[in-house]
């Protein structure tokens, strides 16, 4: 039951959504008839040598020439990228920018991947907001006044500088941030095709979203993110204690709602994504196959994009910390430090998987995090995905549920706000340093790499106490509604 | 309640120290500052002497091998230059002829580079992008051009892919015995190195037309060098200017020695580069004086070891004189004197207890080099480069300017003859010096400021200046934070004595992202900045505009957008409510974050800009505090902060300050009001840095603090 003016603001603010939203898209289109002033794309932070168009281009001219589009070591991106892209990077419009149509694409491509976060926030909303009630906590404020965080997130990752440059600096990250996004809304919509599909072209991009798998099977299997499974088991079992003695209608009714709370595993879910996965996989692999069927198939693919990402076989300086690690490290013990580095990200699968399973979906943005920072090619789209998914617990990480206590809350926000400003401003004026004027060396630069990867660390180590002090917080709220509603 | 809250645990010493030094930021704050301010004043004092860090350059290993046959050879064709200049009084492409000749009598290969006259065009970007090749050229008189002449020598023992250049400008309309003295030790050096054998780098001579201007010509002539277009001297303009002049027929003239071509010549890269300029200072001195003349823009120096070889050859080989720049209105400053007879018996005692403590250095010398000192970080400050050499420094080449001027007069000829001499034996020595290079010069310091000839104070030990000046920003900034947020639950939890009543709550509001508003304020400020830095360029193209007009005008659409920009996104004063009492607070602590974050992005781009950046905005941003709380006080306490609070708005002002610094040195009857516009169009038609960081740091920071003051709490 809403009064008018909370209809009135609700419709309000829907409308000033889309109204910044399509801001962000003129301001991009804007900024893309400038190509050379910004002249972006050859920051090496923000194309990386998987996602730079003019290696993509390169590889298409090959292609077209019947030459093995890897040859060279130009082009490591998939095979279906180019068959999508390569053609409009050749197609020039006279009187308008290079690359116009990839960059509409890109613009494109990010649009729709802020809707699909809103979409993605709104699954999460109504799905959180159904399990508080069943934990029957009062959450201090109505409905109407937590933060629309779908709406929050969209606008995060449109108006994320980051994101903005990394769209127009022609790379295809906003491609590979778009599949990402689709595999985290297809899960938290339960709908296991489109996760799958989403899931299979993502690793099939840019392999690291392999890992997402643990979250979509835990989003397919216990639905989105909840308060701890524990509250339920209590919250069902005390309250079972409790009413005992009263009629069974009640006792049934109980029971019902309880069946769709986050403590059942949907084990069809799971067969469902795992069959599609499979398929759309195939699918990938044989068009992938098609493709490259007169130069060295898919096994040359393998070793030219995976292989070409898990060796790290460029070393030209990125915003990570691998480039500089590998040039420095002797060839002997190479294959031993890639093996180190690799399973550093597949060690803190596990413990996160098991710490935060009853949040898959923000066990996916920290999974995206800190590949964003082990990664061997970062970039800074990398870091405008993580940042948007961030929007996605604004209500959780701010406090705003908490209150009285702030328990979870980010303590370093501006801290962290400040350092990553400060480093982005810095890394381009330290590579100038370094390449242009000659007076820096390899270090300067490095320093900022190491910076901004400390500053991921305390983001990653600061929202995943913030949400489980959160956790914490609910608990207590939990326990004290219990033992009133057992008094009572 | 009370077990909802965190325990506290016990911290680990790091965070404990930390907590300590944010809760005392006032007398950390205060310490820092004084400490700085020491540290800057005691840089002459840590200045070490300079060494020759390259082992491969060996100075003055090998005699020199100029003899007197090669300088009296120059003087001949110094004659034959005069002569031809007093002639006809535009004897430009006769003079270019001449030397073209002269070049190819001794056997080196010559071509002929024209260029047009450009006007220096602003480019914002500039500094973020490598010099753009294929900028079309616009402005251009095709009417207005000069013609450069360059000579080649090919090295007997080298492949052709390094290079060493020699430039000698002169002004081909209206030469004086100076500048033809300049060719001449050009000349000798050229013509001894076209014969000897160890030449492992060639030998580019180019002598610069410098009609407009000494920089011009060599800036010109890089570009073409760097930028490979595969046509003649008559095509590279042809596209822009067609050839109505008869420069075309005349190269044709020109173009009658076998060795003489049309075809722009080229070498490999350049290891170094020596600009020769002889001046006639007309005093009496008892030896040649040698002014040596590095900063390029943006305050980038040549590597110190060139200045090193130099300096060592000039003094210790040719017995010149060695001066760099200093600022003479300094060396009878009262307070320098009196800091230097402190510095002379703390050093004295110092020596008495230890002898082994020799850190004391004697008055005259102490003020000589803050003097040197002084000059050094303005002429970095200003990004704008001090001779032809700076233009070698965009393409990574290390160059400096030798000026050096006789003790006698030109016009004696056994005295014209003795200084070529020593003038040719000094280039020479140089250029067989950086012949033994085997890399690029990269062993010695790019990073430092000169106090004298022979001292430098490296990177290391002038960044600590900057970092203590700098040390509080950070710590300032996360107390007034953490105070404004401490402030601001404890008067929450004042309000609710019950917690479970959350309708009683006032309107929420998000703790720990309070900052974003005060975010979105100063933020907007910067954007402004960066609009306000844009202006001065559509200023400058409105016709008939005096400097005092363009900056009034500037002035008032500085203002204008920054009302327009409050009235459409909501002034900072606009969130002050009732239930944000550290509203100001918050916002200061933004803004001294986007001052430390400007400044440190400065200290890297322009040492200098930031140093002296941060002795004006880092007190203001400090001392900032709202003159309404100060004025409710009525405290002396308060009526001093408010005082100097006052005080630091109207120095820092970025007018303010130029005009009170200019009157500081030249006196204030020669101040006029458009000095200041004249300055900053100096400043970005320089490309410099240092108009970006006044417009885009500076500039917001003043407006913020400006807000803080007015702030209605």
């Amino acid at each position: 039951t809403m009064s008018d003016p909370e209809i009135l603001n609700k419709k309000n603010k829907k409308l000033d959504f889309w109204i910044w939203g399509i801001a962000s898209i003129i301001f991009r289109i804007i900024l893309i008839y400038f190509p050379k002033n910004l002249n972006l794309s050859s920051r090496p932070e923000v194309s990386t040598p998987l996602t730079n168009l003019r290696r993509l281009a390169e590889g298409y001219w090959l292609k077209q020439s019947s030459i093995s589009p890897y040859a060279g070591s130009m082009y490591h991106g998939s095979p279906l990228l180019l068959s999508m892209l390569g053609p409009l990077t050749v197609k020039k419009i006279e009187g308008q920018p290079n690359n116009l149509l990839c960059s509409l694409i890109f613009v494109n491509a990010d649009f729709v991947a802020a809707l699909l976060i809103r979409a993605t926030g709104h699954y999460l909303q109504t799905a959180y907001d159904r399990s508080l009630e069943l934990l029957g906590i009062s959450t201090p404020l109505g409905r109407s006044e937590a933060l629309p965080s779908g709406e929050i997130a969209a606008l995060v990752y449109l108006w994320n500088p980051l994101t903005i440059v990394t769209c127009l600096g022609s790379s295809t990250a906003p491609i590979e941030n778009l599949v990402v996004i689709l595999t985290l809304c297809g899960a938290c919509a339960g709908l296991a095709p489109l996760a799958a599909f989403g899931w299979v072209m993502a690793t099939h991009f840019s392999l690291y979203p392999v890992i997402l798998i643990i979250p979509v099977v835990l989003l397919l299997g216990f639905g989105p993110d909840a308060p701890p499974r524990k509250l339920f088991i209590q919250k069902k079992f005390g309250k079972v204690g409790m009413d005992l003695s009263s009629d069974k209608s009640l006792k049934h009714k109980e029971v019902t709602t309880l069946r769709v709370s986050p403590m059942h595993f949907s084990w069809v879910n799971i067969f469902h994504f795992l069959f599609w996965a499979c398929l759309w996989s195939i699918y990938v692999l044989l068009l992938c196959g098609i493709s490259l069927k007169d130069y060295g198939g898919l096994s040359e693919m393998f070793r030219r994009t995976y292989g070409f990402i898990l060796c790290v076989e460029d070393l030209s300086p990125n915003i990570g910390v691998l480039w500089y690690f590998f040039a420095e490290v002797f060839e002997f013990f190479r294959g031993f430090f890639l093996i180190v580095f690799h399973v550093n990200i597949l060690f803190m699968i596990l413990p996160l998987a098991i710490r935060l399973n009853h949040r898959p979906c923000f066990l996916a943005f920290v999974y995206v995090a800190i590949s964003s920072m082990l990664k061997s090619y970062p970039s800074v789209g990398d870091a405008a995905l993580y940042l948007g998914l961030l929007g996605l617990f604004v209500n959780e990480l701010a406090g705003k549920l908490d209150i009285l206590t702030n328990a979870g809350d980010m303590h370093f926000s501006f801290f962290l706000f400040c350092g990553y400003v400060g480093v982005f401003l810095l890394s381009p004026v330290m590579h100038n340093l370094w390449i242009w004027r000659g007076t820096g060396n390899a270090n300067f630069y490095f320093a900022t790499a190491i910076t901004y990867a400390c500053f991921q660390i305390i983001l990653v180590v600061e929202s995943v106490s913030a949400m489980l002090n959160h956790d914490r917080f609910l608990r207590k709220l939990s326990t004290t509604t219990t033992t009133t509603a057992g008094i009572s | 309640m009370a077990a909802i809250e965190p325990l506290k645990a016990r911290k680990r010493p790091i965070a404990r120290l930390g907590v300590f030094v944010i809760s005392h930021s006032l007398i950390v704050s205060v310490i820092c500052c004084i400490a700085a301010i020491l540290a800057l004043l005691l840089l002459p004092v840590l200045a070490k002497n300079t060494y020759i860090s390259e082992n491969a350059l060996m100075p003055g290993s090998a005699n020199t091998m100029l003899s007197s046959e090669e300088v009296s050879e120059a003087d001949r064709f110094m004659k034959d230059v005069n002569a031809l200049s007093l002639e006809s009084v535009d004897a430009g492409i006769k003079i270019a002829k001449l030397i073209a000749q002269y070049m190819a009598d001794l056997g080196a290969e010559v071509c002929y580079h024209k260029f047009h006259h450009q006007q220096n065009q602003f480019n914002p970007l500039h500094f973020f992008s490598i010099p753009d090749p294929v900028v079309v050229q616009r402005n251009i008189s095709c009417l207005s051009f000069g013609v450069n002449t360059v000579g080649v020598i090919r090295a007997p023992r080298g492949d052709g892919k390094e290079a060493i250049v020699l430039v000698t400008p002169y002004n081909s309309s209206g030469m004086d015995a100076a500048e033809a003295s300049s060719l001449g030790i050009g000349y000798s050096i050229f013509s001894l190195l076209s014969q000897v054998t160890w030449l492992a780098k060639d030998i580019i001579w180019l002598a610069a037309d410098s009609r407009f201007g000494v920089y011009a010509p060599v800036a010109a002539w890089l570009k073409d060098y760097h930028t490979p277009l595969f046509s003649g001297l008559g095509q590279v303009n042809a596209e822009v200017c067609h050839e109505s002049n008869d420069l075309l027929k005349l190269n044709d003239a020109m173009v009658s020695n076998r060795n003489i071509s049309n075809i722009f010549t080229r070498s490999g890269t350049m290891a170094a580069a020596l600009v020769i300029k002889v001046v006639d200072r007309h005093d009496e001195a008892d030896k040649d004086t040698l002014s040596i003349f590095a900063e390029a823009s943006n305050g980038q120096m040549p590597n110190l070891d060139l200045i090193n070889i130099v300096n060592y050859l000039a003094v210790h080989r040719q017995g010149l004189r060695v001066k760099v720049e200093k600022f003479f209105s300094l060396l009878d400053s009262k307070f320098l004197n009196l800091v230097g007879e402190t510095v002379e018996l703390l050093g004295k005692v110092a020596k008495s207890l230890n002898p082994n403590w020799r850190f004391g250095i004697p008055v005259a010398e102490y003020v000589e080099g803050t003097a040197t000192l002084a000059s050094s970080l303005f002429n970095q400050a200003l990004g704008v480069p001090t001779g032809p050499h700076g233009a070698f420094r965009d393409y990574q080449v290390d160059a400096i300017t030798l000026e050096i001027s006789p003790k006698g007069s030109l016009k004696n000829k056994d005295q014209r003859i003795d200084f070529l001499m020593r003038g040719g034996r000094l280039v020479e020595a140089v250029v067989r010096s950086v012949n033994n290079l085997l890399e690029k010069f990269h062993q010695s310091f790019f990073l430092y400021l000169l106090t004298s000839p022979s001292k430098f104070v490296s990177v290391g030990i002038y960044m600590i200046a900057f970092a203590l000046l700098i040390a509080p920003l950070p710590i300032v900034a996360a107390s007034l934070y953490s105070d404004a947020n401490r402030r601001d639950s404890s008067l929450r939890n004042e309000g609710s004595s019950q917690p479970h009543v959350f309708a009683d709550e006032p309107t929420p509001t998000l703790k720990s992202w309070r900052w974003l508003h005060a975010a979105k304020s100063v933020f907007i400020i910067h954007f402004w900045g960066s609009l306000v830095t844009l202006l001065p360029h559509f200023i400058s193209k409105m016709p008939n505009g005096t400097p005092t007009s363009s900056l009034i005008i500037w002035l008032s659409l500085c203002t204008l957008s920054l009302f327009l920009l409050y009235m459409i996104s909501g002034s900072p004063f606009s969130h002050a409510t009732a239930s944000q009492p550290q509203e100001w607070a918050v916002l200061k602590s933004v803004t001294v974050s986007a001052a430390f974050i400007g400044l440190c992005l400065m200290s890297v781009i322009n040492f200098a800009t930031a140093e002296i950046g941060a002795l004006l905005i880092v007190p203001m941003c400090l001392v900032a505090y709202p003159l309404k709380l100060d004025l409710q006080d009525w405290s002396f306490r308060a009526l001093i902060r408010a005082a100097c609070n006052l005080t630091l708005v109207l120095i820092s002002f970025p007018p303010a300050t130029f005009y009170l610094f200019k009157g500081g040195i030249e006196g204030f009857k020669s101040v006029n009001a458009g000095d200041f516009w004249n300055w900053l169009e100096t400043l970005w038609a320089w490309n410099s840095a240092t108009y970006l960081y006044i417009g885009m740091v500076h500039l917001p920071c003043w407006v913020s603090c400006v807000n803080i003051l007015l702030h209605p709490c």
